[in-house]
């Protein structure tokens, strides 16, 4: 009764076998839920199940027959994915947006009273409380979620994945979605469902699949698991492994937030500090808040209420250049899009925030400019056939470098990283956790946000965990995983750790 | 063997040069064959007609080429240029002395940039429709200026020499031209305003949050480029010796077309003030040469058109090689 399978599935990326051998089985009618940590592969097992990669080795079977899909199109009729990017066009009504590519039409005329019938009585067969016939952008994040999924339901496939559906839904909203995915169920759709809120996943399985670095686990009952397995199942054993040493030398506060919040930000009463010498972790999910507070810092955002000093000077700001000119930098999350200007070389990219101390007359000086840009390239071992290269020929790990090596000679107080590690081969992320550990150990202060809880647990001295914009846990060494992971979840009763 | 082998790498080599630069392979091609064709056209002379009449299109444009260094778009440089250029004939025929009326003009160009640049960066308006509207704000104060007349009458001696002199048989329009090109050109590539600029453009994001205040230098750009377009007015009134309302509104496609063609000298998409006088010369050469041969103006508008796509189709089928 399975109607799909999978055998030794494995997925390889440049320097990353994101799913190992992974033997999977979805029956006929069932709901199957997939947990694991962000990287443990979930995505990229719906992704090679969809068609949009390919996989390197391995077989999928649908209904005891090998199939290969080719492209997301090719899988469409067989396999729905509601993804949490929404695939509407803004300005259409909900109506356009389900038929957009199928319109019924007769000599190219739209036939709208029957394509508004067909689209209301889809959703009220599902009971979907979507407006059809407002523009999609007027529509709450919640609602076009909705819609998106009666727009995959439209197809009428026999499998449907839902990949974290619930991110940005009401609680309303989500009853509804669930009550949807359980109607499905009952017609026979089988369902993958995927999401990172482990109650929910308990409560709406049939049966749940652990993955753990791009490996399965286990695949359970899910009347047979409890919270507490599912954590202990999601974190490896081996923590501390692959990262460097680092010699603690904790100083002095540096950098001290107090009940903090924002004009424009829903971030509530931040509370933390950073001391010299010291790597801050901040935990959270996706959602939680956690690169916004960073930015919001670090931008300059206007505080609602609160103070926050650096170095025991009041910390004021009203953009980038002013937290700088302080002693705070940034490298972002999104290298590409905020961390390099791809335009230009990498000696380019290297000296910009420096550029105008290097050169007081406003004159470029290139030797100046030359020399500094090689001993940066020098101090990191950033991979370069030379100064003048484009940067965006260089791999992630090495732009991610450059991203970082620009802010070197500004000696910085408080280094903010935003996922440092992320996408960057396995090599390359040590090293720059030796980076990271030198201007920790050089006085720096470290505020260090990840979404990889080894990494955090592995090289962080303390660790705060976000949920819902604000701070709701702190701890100290030794980290148990199993509580911070809790905490992520928003999981009530953790205690601040001191 | 050994000698063949780097025979045929010079000749891959010399492919892909010429691929690369297609847009100056294009300049030599018309100007080796305008040489031999068109009688005259070699001559120092014509040589020297060729950069005055490209002067003035060369000065406004390269206003625009700063525009897109910072990554806006400029679409009332033209009309800017023809308010300037009534208002200071204007000003000149009731006997304002000719220096202030030119500081008049250009400071109420730099006003249009000034406007431009704060509807863009405070208000967050987008430059296309800003200078558009603008632009068109530049206009309606031209026929509510002129009504709809050209203004003739007597200019002094020295105004008109800005437009009309030479220095050492050199046009002084050329040599405007070429401190022009070559502030320009300078700013851009060695000083460290220029430098941000290219940052702005390239990734507004990274650049301001590698603490370069992207703002002002969106604001700079904007000025500059109307406060070129002002001075082109100026210089286009001191030329004719009279004004008239739409006389610099061809400007907008021609100045465009340039730079859009200096965008395809070095890398694709890059725009550079060295890029846009080569977009000029093209333009200019094929002008002349197609005038000297008697051909007419639609004529010259087509062979216009498919030179800038040919340039363009060899640049990017180059770039796209070099990608895959």
């Amino acid at each position: 009764m399975e109607i799909l399978r999978t055998e030794k599935l494995t997925k390889d990326f440049p320097g990353v076998r994101a799913l190992d051998q992974v033997d999977f089985s979805l029956r006929k009618g069932e709901i199957h839920g997939i947990v694991g940590e962000n990287g443990a592969g979930k995505s990229t097992l719906v992704k090679v199940l969809s068609g949009v990669h390919q996989p390197s080795g391995g077989e999928i079977y649908l209904e005891n027959e090998r199939i290969a899909f080719h492209s997301p199109r090719d899988a469409m009729s067989y396999i729905g994915v509601v993804h949490q990017e929404r695939e509407l066009v803004p300005s259409f009504t909900g109506i356009q947006n389900l038929f957009l590519g199928q319109e019924i039409a007769a000599q190219g005329f739209l036939k709208k009273t029957r394509m508004r019938q067909i689209a209301e009585e889809f959703a009220k067969r599902f009971e979907l409380p979507v407006e059809l016939d407002v523009p999609t952008n007027r529509l709450s994040s919640g609602k076009q979620e909705l819609l998106t999924t009666l727009k995959v339901l439209f197809r009428d496939p026999p499998i449907l994945i839902f990949d974290e559906p619930t991110a940005s839904l009401s609680d309303q909203e989500s009853k509804a979605l669930f009550n949807l995915i359980r109607t499905l169920k009952e017609r026979g759709v089988s369902i993958l469902y995927i999401s990172h809120h482990l109650p929910e996943v308990i409560a709406l399985s049939d049966r749940i699949t652990v993955l753990r670095n791009g490996k399965k686990v286990i695949t359970e009952e899910a009347c047979k698991l409890q919270e507490k397995d599912l954590i202990r199942f999601m974190i490896a054993k081996d923590l501390a492994e692959q990262y460097p040493k680092r010699e603690l030398t904790v100083g002095t506060p540096v950098f001290q937030v107090e009940d903090v919040s924002f004009e424009s930000f829903p971030h509530r009463n931040i509370r933390f500090h950073v001391c010299s010498g010291e790597i801050v972790g901040f935990a959270g999910l996706v959602g939680s808040g956690r690169t916004e507070l960073a930015k919001a810092i670090f931008t300059g955002m206007p505080l609602k209420q609160g103070s926050i000093s650096l170095l025991g000077k009041k910390f004021e700001s009203k953009s980038p250049r002013d937290s700088i000119q302080q002693g705070m930098v940034m490298i972002p999350e999104n290298r590409r899009a905020e961390g390099i200007v791809s335009s230009f070389s990498v000696g380019e990219n290297l000296v910009l925030p420096s550029l105008s101390d290097l050169c007081p007359l406003g004159l470029r000086r290139t030797g100046a400019i030359q020399s500094l840009g090689s001993k940066i390239i020098q101090q990191l071992s950033i991979k370069v056939v030379s100064l003048n290269q484009k940067v965006t020929k260089l791999s992630g790990g090495n732009q991610q470098k450059v991203s970082l090596g620009k802010w070197l000679e500004k000696h910085a107080t408080l280094w903010i990283f935003d996922e440092p590690t992320q996408g960057i081969d396995v090599e390359t992320k040590s090293e720059i956790y030796t980076i990271i550990g030198n201007l920790a150990s050089k006085g720096g202060g470290i505020w260090f946000i990840s979404s990889d809880l080894r990494e955090l647990a592995a090289i962080c001295d303390r660790i705060y965990v976000m949920y819902d914009y604000a701070i709701v846990a702190e701890f100290q060494r030794p980290f148990d995983p199993e509580q911070i992971l809790k905490a992520m979840h928003g999981g009530r009763g953790v205690e601040n750790a001191k | 063997m050994a000698e063949e082998v780097w025979k045929m790498q010079n000749r891959i080599r010399l492919v892909g040069f010429f691929m690369r630069y297609g847009t100056i392979l294009a300049l030599l091609v018309l100007f080796v064959s305008f040489t031999f064709l068109v009688p005259g056209f070699i001559d120092p002379e014509n040589l020297m007609n060729i950069l005055r009449q490209i002067a003035l299109l060369l000065i406004i444009a390269e206003g625009f080429t700063m525009v897109l260094i910072i990554g806006e778009l400029d679409l009332s440089f033209a009309n800017v240029a023809s308010l300037a250029s009534v208002l200071v004939a204007g000003l000149i025929i009731r006997e304002i002395p000719f220096g202030i009326a030119i500081l008049i003009t250009l400071l109420v160009g730099a006003a249009f940039g000034l406007v431009n640049g704060l509807l863009v960066t405070k208000i967050g308006i987008s430059s296309l429709i800003t200078t558009l509207a603008t632009g068109i704000i530049a206009s309606g104060l031209v026929y509510l200026y002129t009504k709809g007349v050209s203004f003739y009458g007597n200019m002094p001696e020295g105004f008109l020499y800005l437009g009309r002199g030479e220095i050492l048989g050199i046009p002084f329009l050329v040599l405007i031209m070429l401190v022009v090109l070559l502030s320009a050109h300078f700013l851009i590539t060695r000083t460290v305003t220029g430098t941000y600029m290219q940052a702005t453009g390239g990734n507004p994001v990274a650049a301001y949050l590698a603490g370069i205040p992207t703002a002002s230098y969106k604001l700079l750009g904007l000025i500059i480029c109307s406060t070129l377009a002002a001075f082109t007015g100026v210089l286009l009134t001191s030329r004719l010796g009279a004004a008239n309302p739409e006389g610099a509104s061809g400007f907008l496609m021609e100045g465009f077309a340039i730079v859009l063609l200096g965008q395809t000298v070095f890398t694709l998409g890059q725009t550079t003030p060295v890029g846009t006088f080569v977009g000029a010369l093209i333009i200019g050469i094929i002008n002349n040469g197609l005038t000297l041969l008697g051909a007419q103006y639609y004529v010259q508008d087509i062979v216009k058109g498919l030179i800038m796509i040919l340039s363009v189709v060899i640049s990017s089928l180059y770039s796209k090689r070099e990608r895959g």
